[in-house]
């Protein structure tokens, strides 16, 4: 019966060797392991990097918009503001004072009923009265399409309206 | 060996964990520590800020698009704190530049509490002021670099904004009113049409990151304004109240030029004038209460213009006729009170031309005795009297209409209101009564704005009708009337080649205790051309000093405004009219 043990012992741990060396050889090398994690960790940090990158570039574009936008801003003000003064400047130049004193110092005077002759010419029209309202067009309404700034509830609730008012 | 580098980076990594948990702990402990709050606002404060945007003041034109009221930029002027560094120098630049008071600057710089960051130290600086302080700004920067005690106007800054201007400075200012550096309208076209002019200021969120930084909203600016003035014609009927005002000494005067078919002003004044860009001498300008538009603010009797209201109701009411004859004896009795004429005379026969031509008050309260107190005052009520226009500017008076009934109403103010005594008046209520005359009976609304200029449309303001007091019969005969006593009379007005209507008034000024003596007010109501009313004038001179006649002082200065009216308006004399008519 001892005999018997001992063998099955011997062929049990027969079998054991080579099973772990069938593991062994299938086992993957340490140094492949480590390869695999490094690998993976650079793919990791690539990806981490390109998503920052994109990040950063998306945002540093959208800062260098934004900042551009301010300047514009600040353009329009200024350029609102040098118009107006302008105009005023133009209207001072022009003032009935400046005007009379300017056609005094050429010896103009001023006419008098009877000097005045008057003549019918054929298809003269006298100067239509003052048209004013092509001067204040919103910047916006004329630059900006709504759209590029109208939201789709936005567009919706204009067209209903627009169906409303048909 | 191993072991001892064992012990060095677990002692290394105790210390960076102990060093992580202090952070971390930190954080939290900041986060929920009672500055929390305040630190967090101040944080907010970095993150931008809230900005009211003021949409340009509107601007105002007249008729012809020439510009009455713009805008100029002006700056105001503070100080950052944060890059302030000789507040000595500052104070002494603004007051070389500005003339401000330099200790004040300094205790302003000096005692400002610690975390404020920026301290405001005036405001409408104009341009050039600002340019000079920048220049030295930038040479004090280059000249002295460092050191404590250097000149420098670090800090110093200049905020643009755009504030009020009259590019006519004086010209039509009665009518144009003004803005105060509160940009708030006062008087006028100014304060009348406020809410218009001034826009909708926005509160916007203007933030510091660039990344949150998105188009400014549309703050659209204030309605521009297109009046009825025409600016020539303003400036020559101003030049001839001066003149007028000097040649007949006269203690103020008003001159309205007004279209009598569309209500449209051409032209208002009325002394004194202010220049609009220097609004703060109003004080100096309109002392003790001093109206600022005497032409719609100031009341008074006015005299006989008056008789032209006293002869429509008679004719429209079929009371009389212009060959209706009247006897002047002299006097009239009313209400148990005698009337006499201007100049206590009795003028004998009359017809009712005459009556104008000579301007009899006789003949004037036997008229209104005749048309009766229920027709008289009915008529005066249809002609709009004792009630404002509705004239489109501030501060209109009513004037006063007393009716029968009233507590203060005799049977003898029938005779004296028939030639324009006891009844208070504006000149623009009489124009607007004499306007149904010169309109084929129809009286129009006075208004001074022709068109609104909103987000780029423009809406011109109709013509209003206030009512029809009398027929177009009456009142082609009353013209007629009224045509022939200027040419048959006093000969007063002429403008050769042109036929004029008109009638002068000059009236008592009523004092605490009765009628002043010597002084009187000159008036004058006239238009013409006689067959196609382009313009109507009415004169008040007040107190005038070289006569105190209307037929002296102000029917020349009607004289001279429709000289220059016919030439400014182009309206050819009525010969070439009539030749182009029949063409």
């Amino acid at each position: 019966m001892k005999i018997r043990n001992q063998k099955v012992d011997e062929t049990i741990h027969t079998t054991r060797t080579k099973m772990d060396h069938l593991v062994l050889a299938y086992k993957e090398a340490p140094w492949r392991t480590q390869r695999k994690w490094i690998g993976l960790f650079l793919v990791g940090t690539i990806a981490v990097g390109m998503v920052a990158g994109i990040y950063l570039n998306v945002t540093s574009k959208a800062a260098l918009a934004g900042r551009e936008i301010q300047e514009l801003e600040a353009d329009i003000s200024d350029t609102q503001r040098n118009n107006a003064d302008l105009e005023t400047e133009l209207a001072e130049l022009l003032s009935t004072e400046n005007l009379l004193a300017r056609a005094e110092e050429v010896g103009f005077v001023p006419a008098s009923p009877e000097e005045v002759v008057f003549m019918s010419i054929p298809g003269y029209f006298p100067p239509a009265p003052a048209v004013m309202s092509a001067s204040n067009v919103s910047r916006h309404s004329a630059a900006l399409d709504p759209r590029f700034s109208q939201s789709l509830f936005g567009w919706f609730d204009d067209q209903m309206q627009k169906a409303a008012t048909r | 060996m191993k072991q001892q580098y064992q012990w060095r980076s677990l002692v290394l990594s105790g210390i960076f964990a102990i060093i992580s948990i202090a952070i971390v702990f930190q954080i939290f402990r900041i986060q929920s520590s009672p500055q929390a709050a305040s630190l967090r606002d101040q944080g907010d404060s970095y993150q931008g800020e809230y900005q009211t945007i003021y949409p340009p003041r509107g601007e105002i034109y007249d008729r012809n698009g020439h510009l009455l009221a713009g805008n100029k930029t002006v700056y105001e002027v503070g100080v950052n704190m944060g890059e302030l560094r000789n507040a000595q120098t500052i104070a002494l630049a603004l007051n070389v530049a500005l003339g401000m008071d330099a200790a004040d600057v300094i205790n302003m710089l000096t005692q400002a509490p610690a975390n404020q960051l920026y301290v405001y130290l005036g405001d409408h600086v104009a341009a050039d002021k600002v340019e000079e302080l920048q220049k030295l700004q930038d040479q004090f920067a280059a000249q002295y670099i460092g050191g404590e005690n250097a000149p420098s106007l670090s800090g110093l800054y200049f905020r643009p904004h755009l504030s009020r201007s009259y590019p006519e400075s004086e010209l039509a200012s009665n009518v144009l009113g003004f803005v105060s550096r509160e940009d708030r309208g006062y008087y006028g076209i100014e304060e009348k049409y406020d809410d218009l002019l001034a826009g909708q200021p926005k509160l916007v969120w203007i933030p510091s990151d660039p990344n949150l930084a998105e188009q400014m909203p549309d703050v659209p600016g204030g309605s521009n304004l297109v009046l009825t003035i025409d600016r020539e014609i303003q400036a020559t009927v101003e030049n001839i109240l001066d003149t007028t005002l000097s040649a007949t000494g006269a203690e103020n005067g008003t001159i309205i030029v007004m279209d009598p078919k569309t209500g449209e002003i051409l032209a208002m004044t009325s002394s004194p004038r202010l220049n609009l860009n220097e609004y703060w001498n109003f004080d100096k300008t309109y002392p003790n209460g001093t109206a600022f538009n005497r032409a719609i603010s100031t009341q008074y009797e006015p005299g006989s213009v008056f008789k032209i209201m006293t002869m429509a109701s008679a004719l429209d009411t079929g009371t009389v006729a212009p060959t209706t004859s009247f006897f002047d004896p002299g006097y009239y009795e009313i209400g148990g009170a005698y009337i006499n004429n201007w100049d206590g005379g009795a003028w004998g026969a009359q017809d009712m031309v005459g009556c104008l031509e000579h301007s009899l008050n006789v003949c004037f309260s036997w008229i209104a005795d005749e048309v009766g107190n229920t027709n008289f005052y009915n008529y005066m009520q249809k002609f709009g009297l004792g009630h404002p226009t509705g004239i489109d500017l501030v501060g209109e008076a009513s004037g006063r209409l007393k009716l029968p009934g009233d507590d203060d109403w005799y049977q003898v103010d029938l005779g004296t209101n028939s030639f324009g005594q006891g009844v208070a008046v504006t000149p623009i209520q009489m124009m607007m009564a004499v306007s149904a005359v010169a309109n084929d009976g129809k009286m129009v609304v006075p208004h001074i704005v022709k068109s609104i200029v909103t987000n780029g449309r423009q809406y011109n303001t109709p013509t209003q009708i206030a009512g029809t007091p009398i027929s177009a019969q009456t009142a082609r005969t009353l013209t007629e009337m009224l045509a022939q006593s200027l040419e048959r009379g006093e000969g007063v007005v002429d403008v050769p080649g042109y036929r004029l209507v008109g009638k002068t008034g000059t009236a008592q000024i009523p004092g605490p205790g009765g009628y002043l003596e010597g002084v009187t007010n000159a008036s004058f109501v006239g238009w013409g051309p006689i067959e196609d009313p382009q313009f109507m004038v009415y004169i008040w001179l007040e107190k005038p000093q070289t006569s105190e006649w209307a037929s002296l002082v102000a029917a020349p200065a009607f004289e001279r405004v429709a000289s220059r009216l016919v030439v400014l308006m182009n309206i050819p004399p009525d010969s070439i009219r009539e030749m182009m008519a029949g063409q």
